[in-house]
């Protein structure tokens, strides 16, 4: 204790002391900046905090009885709900203006692993990690899921996503059965064959046609791959991809182009995941790590211009330093995701998704260089990058955007909010849905509505059945979101 | 005591500090991510202080008390608080840095004021004069944080320049005696 007095009268030891401390706050500064979603204050936003809007409240069931009781409560209060995850959809539809908002994070276990059947059985608030972790050990994987394991499993179905996989379909196949909570309040249990086809409006559905309770989902072996890429031309790509489908030792698959002024929507590079012999039942789930470098060579590429370009050039070098490594099927399906956020007062940074068919994949890259600029630096609108990923064609779901075989472009980018910067981004976007449309493409509905109801109409013909049906089995119109307010109702 | 400078400008900046000190926070508060960084943010500030209060007390020239760079350097603080467009994103790398310098200065200010015939006569007058322009304040409805805290900035490098003036004006004085 003495010591420790003698020490306080010294400048430099105090000197030392802030100097430790700073370095620490330097290093703990976190990357994760973004404050969203859903809040006891009465005002919602949902990943892109584009469409802030006042709701009632926010509820937690505890248990299926509860929940039940919540919904049969709504039908007679004439009550809305809208369910929730974690909100990574962006589009306002995981809450509703003046609606209550179900918080379906609390209905979060793994109930049940069946190894010789391999399947689990999982509650919809969990996410993929969860699953991942209880699986994993056991050799076991999931045979889709999206590149990152952040999403919940109730939001991941209603959206009707898909990833890197392209041999096992969409994801909603990989699902056996379902217990759901319908809009009058019954729960049923549901599989495909279900004569009501509860799954073909679940699936796809954003949560207006019932409560995802639980999944049963079937996995697969978790496999040891070893990483192949390449870099091309994207004239070349299409048919290589036909190849490579061919090529039954081609687990998972996807592909990056270029945004970089240099070699813009003309360079691509694609990585390949081969099967290989090896299951594998050690490896640790990897985790988020680097994540201050890689941020720092995202927020170079963010500059556009000759950063851009540099920013190209790095990752080229890094996808090459990959090649022939091996990674096992659980890893792959949980990419880092944090080293993405970005915060910036003023500015958002939003995904689309526009869905090709796979012989217009050419064509269509070449007409999109007359919609978006090749150098963005001095431009409001600004592209990051584009993935590409396989969506085999999905004859089940009803808002189906697959219809055929099809290229999804991932499209990450970024505008600022004053009304007219918006606007403008509204507008690149609608001529880059009409071009899509035009070759017999769709565009991604989870994200911000950019895009007109026209053109959610030519994209979705089925809309009007959807429409119908969500009146037939939702009469009081309990299940409601922003994105059902704004283009179906 | 009889100088006016040594009358007033501690008085000044004593409730200059406490006066923008709650605009101080609204702005903290916006460019912290966390309540734990806003929390750590204070910390560091609280750490230099304390470095900053033990160096002017180690010191063995005392009458030399190098205030006039105190002023100038907690103005040029709170004039880059005010400049600093909340956009961007090395904003809490720099907000770090900016307590670290204004917990030193202020630690210094601190420990010199303290050892001033005046302390005990401005204490008092301090927190009279707070009171009443928080008052004050209290009917002023639209002013943006950055706002207060940029004239307290201009404040202090004007104090700064006051007392450069009066160090100049002693050293023509005690010469000729």
């Amino acid at each position: 204790m003495q010591t420790i007095a003698l020490l306080v009268k010294k400048p430099w030891f105090l000197g030392s002391l802030v100097v430790v401390f700073v370095s620490v706050i330097l290093w703990n500064i976190p990357i994760e900046k973004r404050k969203y979603g859903l809040t006891q204050s009465g005002l919602v936003t949902d990943y892109t905090g584009l469409l802030p809007e006042r709701i009632e409240r926010v509820v937690k069931a505890e248990n299926r009885s509860e929940l039940q009781r919540i919904v049969k409560q709504a039908n007679v209060d004439g009550q809305q709900i809208a369910i929730a995850g974690l909100q990574h959809s962006q589009g306002g539809h995981t809450y509703y203006k003046n609606g209550v908002v179900l918080d379906m994070r609390t209905f979060n276990r793994v109930l049940e692993i069946d190894e010789r059947q391999k399947t689990v059985r999982v509650e919809a608030g969990a996410t993929w990690e969860d699953v991942q972790e209880a699986i994993q050990p056991l050799g076991l994987a999931l045979k889709v899921t999206q590149s990152q394991s952040i999403f919940t499993i109730g939001g991941s179905l209603s959206v009707n996503a898909h990833g890197r996989d392209i041999r096992f379909g969409s994801m909603a196949e990989t699902i056996k059965e379902m217990t759901i909570i319908t809009p009058e309040g019954d729960i049923k249990t549901i599989t495909r064959e279900d004569p009501d086809e509860w799954m073909k409006y679940i699936f796809g559905g954003y949560g207006l046609f019932g409560v995802i309770v639980d999944v049963t989902v079937d996995v697969t072996e978790n496999k040891l791959y070893t990483v192949q890429t390449e870099k091309m031309k994207i004239d070349a790509y299409a048919s290589y991809f036909d190849q490579l489908l061919n090529d039954q030792n081609m687990a998972m698959h996807y592909a990056r182009v270029s945004v970089a002024p240099s070699s813009f929507l003309d360079e691509m590079y694609v990585i390949n995941y081969k099967q290989t012999e090896k299951r594998d039942y050690v490896t640790a789930l990897k985790k988020e790590r680097s994540v201050r470098l890689t941020k720092l060579a995202l927020d170079i590429g963010r500059h556009g211009g000759a950063l851009e370009n540099l920013f190209w050039g790095t990752q080229k070098r890094y996808i090459a330093s990959i090649d022939g490594k091996e990674i096992t099927r659980n890893n792959v399906m949980r990419s880092e995701s944090t080293f993405m956020e970005y915060t910036k007062p003023g500015r958002v940074e939003v995904l689309q998704e526009f869905f090709i068919p796979v012989h217009r994949f050419e064509a269509y890259m070449n007409e999109l260089k007359n919609i978006i600029p090749a150098n963005d630096k001095n431009e409001d609108f600004k592209i990051h990058n584009i993935t590409i990923r396989y969506a085999a064609a999905d004859p089940f779901t009803i808002l189906n955007y697959a219809k055929e075989d099809m290229f999804g472009l991932v499209v990450l980018m970024q505008h600022g909010l004053k009304e007219e910067q918006i606007s403008e981004a509204t507008s690149i976007i609608q001529n880059w849905t009409h071009l899509t449309l035009d070759h017999g493409g769709t565009y991604y509905l989870p994200y911000y509505r950019y895009q007109t109801k026209e053109q959610f109409r030519r994209s979705y013909p089925q809309w009007e059945k959807f429409a119908e049906e969500k009146l037939r089995r939702d009469p009081n119109n309990v299940f409601q979101n922003m994105f059902y307010d704004y283009y179906v109702k | 005591m009889n100088h006016k400078g040594t009358r007033y400008l501690p008085l000044v900046v004593t409730v200059g500090q406490v006066v923008i000190f709650p605009y101080y926070i609204i702005w903290l508060k916006e460019v912290s991510l966390t309540f734990t960084l806003f929390a750590w943010f204070f910390a560091a500030f609280s750490f230099a202080a304390a470095w900053g209060y033990q160096i002017a007390q180690s010191r063995t020239n005392k009458d030399h008390s190098y205030l006039m760079f105190i002023y100038a350097g907690m103005g040029i603080v709170y004039i880059l608080i005010g400049a600093i467009k909340n956009s961007s994103d090395i904003l809490p790398y720099a907000v770090i840095l900016l307590q670290v310098i204004l917990g030193l200065l202020q630690g210094y200010f601190r420990a010199w004021h303290a050892e001033q015939d005046t302390y005990h006569l401005h204490a008092v007058h301090h927190y009279l004069i707070v009171g009443c322009a928080m008052i004050g304040f209290s009917f002023v409805k639209i002013i943006s944080p950055v706002v207060v805290i940029t004239i307290f900035g201009i404040l202090m490098c004007m104090c700064a320049v006051w007392e450069l003036m009066r160090n100049e004006k002693k050293k023509t004085i005690i010469p000729g005696k």
